[in-house]
């Protein structure tokens, strides 16, 4: 009983790693259906580049904002400089934010070597939390928290600000929302911002617990695609419900099943493209 | 003599909303039906429900006595039915004798064939000749698609339609966006088809659908709302109320 | 209008389709034949002796531009001729290097051309498999984006990577497997890698011409018509479905030969082959070479594998820069890509206009 508490919250606190991590992608892709597959790349780059502010500056929350603005700003030229000009272009941009990743992992490996990388836990929150005889990382409970916060901010720009109007105007018909005098262009820049920017946000906090190492960006594209795709696209709380799917599926898996954890995720990924492309609580975007 | 397409009870519904509701009809061999209806009257999702883009509901269609209900599009245009889209659905980066080509190809053997020339295909090339002659296009085979002239194309769509000889042609409003010289063209050439091809066109267009058709179907709101000859049509009071007017009334807001 | 030799040999531009040319005499007809494979001709020749000419380290490259040319070839099939955008092109690729390997190390299979026949069967049938549950995503016509099927095709290849990892026994895990010794062609010629780049020519000479005839035939003009306008096809009477699907199989089996020529060539094989990273290489080289272009993913292929090796001289470790910057040039300012600019180079030269 107590192993399976333990796994469920480590369960959960894994899949708002995941939430966060696909967050910004379910931004980018679900709304403005911009494919980029660098955003596993962006998330590892803010993880290293977080650890080196940190370590110069010694301020933990200082590094995660700094971190989140480096990766945000690079997103922006990627989508200024390039996948703007590939509305679309689905196959293009794939092709171009694949190499895209790599180069950042690439370069990631030139900054800072192949070394994998631990996040330090921010003293504030080390130690643990015990109910009983069970004892919890008061970490994991934070991030739970922080995941918590994103989706609540997430939510009520989607459906109560201006922006989310635009944007999901945008989602049922761009050029009617061009022809309506709505600068888009502008929105959807800064809505890539952001969604680069949580990439980065996700790296630094999630190092703590998933460590990070150069060529990491991969997996975690994967990832990324899988809860986006399971929970359904074009709405924030279906980015939640995939991540808590592939979240707990994975922790469940590794620590029962461990032979076939290896696949779950794909098979549960590729049966929800399958049965309902558009995702468990989505709605198709294209 | 039985009907060539026998629509029996045939409903579609989107999301609750019905837009084609219980329509019942039939098309005899060599005859000449047009549907008309004003905007949003379900013309053309009737249409795509016959040439099954999409899936209906509920109801059933008969053609020469099969029940092609759930046949794919393909599978209908082999048994004999054939479509001209409003708008106009060619190979553009193709050259007019390649459009042809592979049109002529669609209800031929050796679709498949994956050895051999495609565009040395000496009886294929026959073929074409014949079909872009009998629609004045020989003369620009050799042209890419996307430089002929609109009305070129709207001819060359008809003639692509006709390519697998058909029992049935079905034509969704085939002088869509022409000057009315150029639909009288379409009118004339309908009416030339000779009536071994049967016809069912929709149309906006009251003079080409008055110069073709033997039998009229007024579509309101999913439902057929009257049928009967040209000048019935004519004479009937619901089709000025919701047709004609709102007809008049586009044309001069127009 | 006279016969354009140069747009038979290439292929001719599918989106600037040129007239067909009228039905010559037998005698001028054959002139003109042998004219447009003349260029085809002299390159074949040249790949035949060039192995007396160059040391064996250029030998060994061109052999992988082989490998590599018919790989990219043999993705166009979907891409460049039915519009279908896969990305898990490599997982083929990948798939019958490994299925090759296994076959000699666990299978105890030394004949080549049985192994050969045995790849093909075998990625074909896992195309087939795979086909069936990839084209329900994918949609009718160029109005629907086809996202959907791009990931589906991706998941395939990243969990065939994931399995190839797992099954460790079979594979050799992540590290890959290795040993696969040069192939016996059983008429007691022993094979090395001097001799290996003939049997790649030869093997390669021939698909490429195989896959030429497929999609200049009836099969290959109708799965055109699927690239330019599906709705319109279906209309015609031709059953897209099953086009797309064979097509996916085919060229997935020449994916195929390619990776059981390049598991003899390297002898090895990584689960990274069948994977993203794979893809997008198989990707640039098309798109760089020219999608529009019969024989433009060889000259993708050219490139790529040449500027590969290059960096592996002077710069192993900035290999990724060096492609994201082919990746960005290549789709931000030659989307068209080499192929289309070359063969308009070749018309000014020998005809005196541009297309």
């Amino acid at each position: 009983m107590s192993t399976f508490t333990i796994t469920a919250l480590n369960g959960v606190s894994y899949a708002f790693i995941l939430f966060l991590l696909a967050a910004g992608f379910s931004l980018t892709f679900g709304v403005m259906g911009v494919l980029n597959l660098a955003h596993g790349a962006l998330y590892v780059l803010g993880a290293y580049f977080g650890l080196a502010v940190i370590a110069q500056l010694d301020q933990f929350w200082l590094g995660v904002v700094i971190a989140a603005l480096g990766t945000g700003l690079l997103g922006l030229g990627i989508y200024y400089l390039f996948l703007r000009h590939l509305y679309d272009k689905v196959p293009e941009q794939a092709v171009l934010t694949i190499g895209l990743g790599y180069a950042i992992a690439n370069i990631i490996l030139w900054v800072w070597g192949p070394f994998a990388k631990m996040g330090m836990t921010p003293s504030a929150f080390t130690g643990v939390v015990r109910v009983g005889t069970l004892a919890f990382p008061i970490y994991r409970l934070v991030i739970i928290v922080i995941g918590l916060l994103v989706l609540a901010l997430l939510w009520w720009m989607q459906d109560k600000t201006r922006v989310g109007a635009i944007i999901r105007a945008g989602m049922d018909n761009k050029e009617m929302t061009r022809s309506l005098g709505i600068n888009y262009g502008v929105v959807s820049t800064l809505v890539f911002l952001f969604g680069a920017a949580l990439a980065g946000f996700a790296g630094i906090l999630g190092t703590p617990i998933l460590g990070a190492y150069p060529s990491m960006g991969d997996a975690l594209v994967l990832l990324t695609l899988m809860v986006v795709v399971v929970g359904g696209t074009g709405f924030i709380q279906g980015t939640m419900l995939g991540a808590l799917i592939i979240g707990l599926l994975d922790t469940f898996g590794k620590a029962y099943v461990p032979s076939v954890a290896l696949f779950t995720s794909y098979v549960i990924f590729i049966v929800v493209l399958l049965v309902r492309p558009s995702g468990l609580i989505g709605r198709k975007v294209f | 003599m039985a009907a060539l397409l026998e629509v029996s009870g045939l409903s579609v519904h989107f999301g609750g909303l019905a837009a084609v509701k219980d329509v019942t009809f039939s098309i005899e061999p060599g005859e000449r039906l047009v549907m008309i209806g004003p905007n949003g009257a379900g013309k053309t999702t009737l249409f795509n429900l016959l040439t099954g883009q999409l899936k209906p509901s509920g109801g059933k269609v008969l053609f020469k006595g099969q029940d092609i209900t759930h046949k794919p599009v393909y599978a209908r245009t082999q048994l004999g039915m054939a479509r001209s889209f409003q708008i106009t659905s060619l190979f553009p980066n193709e050259t007019v004798l390649t459009n042809a080509l592979i049109a002529l190809q669609g209800t031929r053997g050796g679709r498949y064939r994956m050895f051999g020339v495609f565009t040395r295909d000496k009886v294929l090339r026959s073929a074409a000749q014949e079909l872009l002659e009998s629609i004045d296009l020989w003369d620009k085979r050799s042209e890419t698609v996307s430089s002929l002239a609109y009305g070129e194309t709207r001819k060359l769509e008809m003639g692509l339609s006709l390519a697998s000889s058909p029992d049935l042609l079905m034509l969704d409003e085939p002088s869509c966006g022409l000057t009315p010289t150029e639909s009288k063209d379409i009118t004339e050439r309908i009416n030339t088809l000779g009536k071994k091809i049967t016809v069912l066109m929709i149309s906006h267009d009251m003079d080409l659908a008055f110069g073709v058709a033997e039998r009229i179907i007024l579509l309101h709101f999913g439902e057929i709302s009257c049928e009967g000859t040209c000048d019935e049509i004519r004479a009937n009071q619901t089709v000025k109320d919701i047709y004609m007017g709102s007809h008049k009334a586009s044309t001069a807001g127009g | 209008m006279a016969t354009r030799p140069v747009d038979l040999l290439l292929g001719r531009l599918m989106r600037k389709a040129v007239a067909a040319p009228p039905v010559a005499a037998e005698g001028s007809r054959a002139l003109a034949l042998f004219k447009a494979w003349l260029p085809a001709l002299v390159i074949l020749l040249l790949l035949l002796v060039l192995p007396s000419f160059v040391p064996s380290y250029i030998q060994s490259l061109v052999t992988k531009m082989m490998i590599f040319a018919l790989f990219g070839v043999s993705m166009n099939i979907l891409w460049g001729y039915g519009g279908i955008p896969t990305f898990g092109h490599a997982a083929f690729f990948g798939f019958g290097g490994y299925v090759c390997g296994i076959l000699i190390i666990h299978g105890g299979i030394a004949n080549f051309w049985v192994n050969l026949v045995l790849v093909m069967v075998i990625t074909a049938l896992l195309g087939a498999g795979l086909g069936i549950p990839a084209f329900r995503v994918y949609g009718v016509g160029a109005s629907d984006n086809p996202i959907y099927f791009l990931l589906v095709t991706l998941a395939f290849g990243e969990l065939l990577v994931r399995v190839a990892i797992s099954a460790r026994s079979l594979t050799g895990g992540s590290t890959g497997l290795s040993g696969i010794p040069y192939p016996d062609l059983g008429i007691g010629v022993s094979i090395n890698s001097y001799s290996y780049y003939f049997l790649v020519l030869g093997i390669v000479a021939v698909c490429l011409l195989v896959i030429y005839r497929i999609v200049n035939s009836h099969y290959g003009y109708a799965l055109r018509g699927i690239h330019d306008n599906e709705r319109r096809m279906q209309a015609l009477g031709f059953n897209t479905w099953l086009y797309k699907y064979t097509s996916y199989i085919i060229a997935g089996m020449f994916g195929g030969v390619a990776g059981c020529l390049f598991a003899y060539f390297g002898g090895t094989m990584v689960p990274n082959n069948m994977g993203m990273a794979m893809t997008d290489i198989v990707f640039l080289i098309v798109i760089l070479g020219s999608a529009s272009v019969y024989f433009g993913p060889v000259i993708g292929a050219v490139i790529v594998v040449g500027v590969d090796y290059l960096a592996s001289m002077y710069m192993p470790e900035r290999w990724p820069l060096i492609m994201a910057a082919i990746i960005v040039v290549v789709i931000m300012f030659i989307p068209q890509g080499v192929g289309v600019l070359l063969l308009d180079l070749w018309r000014k030269v020998f005809h005196g206009s541009a297309a």
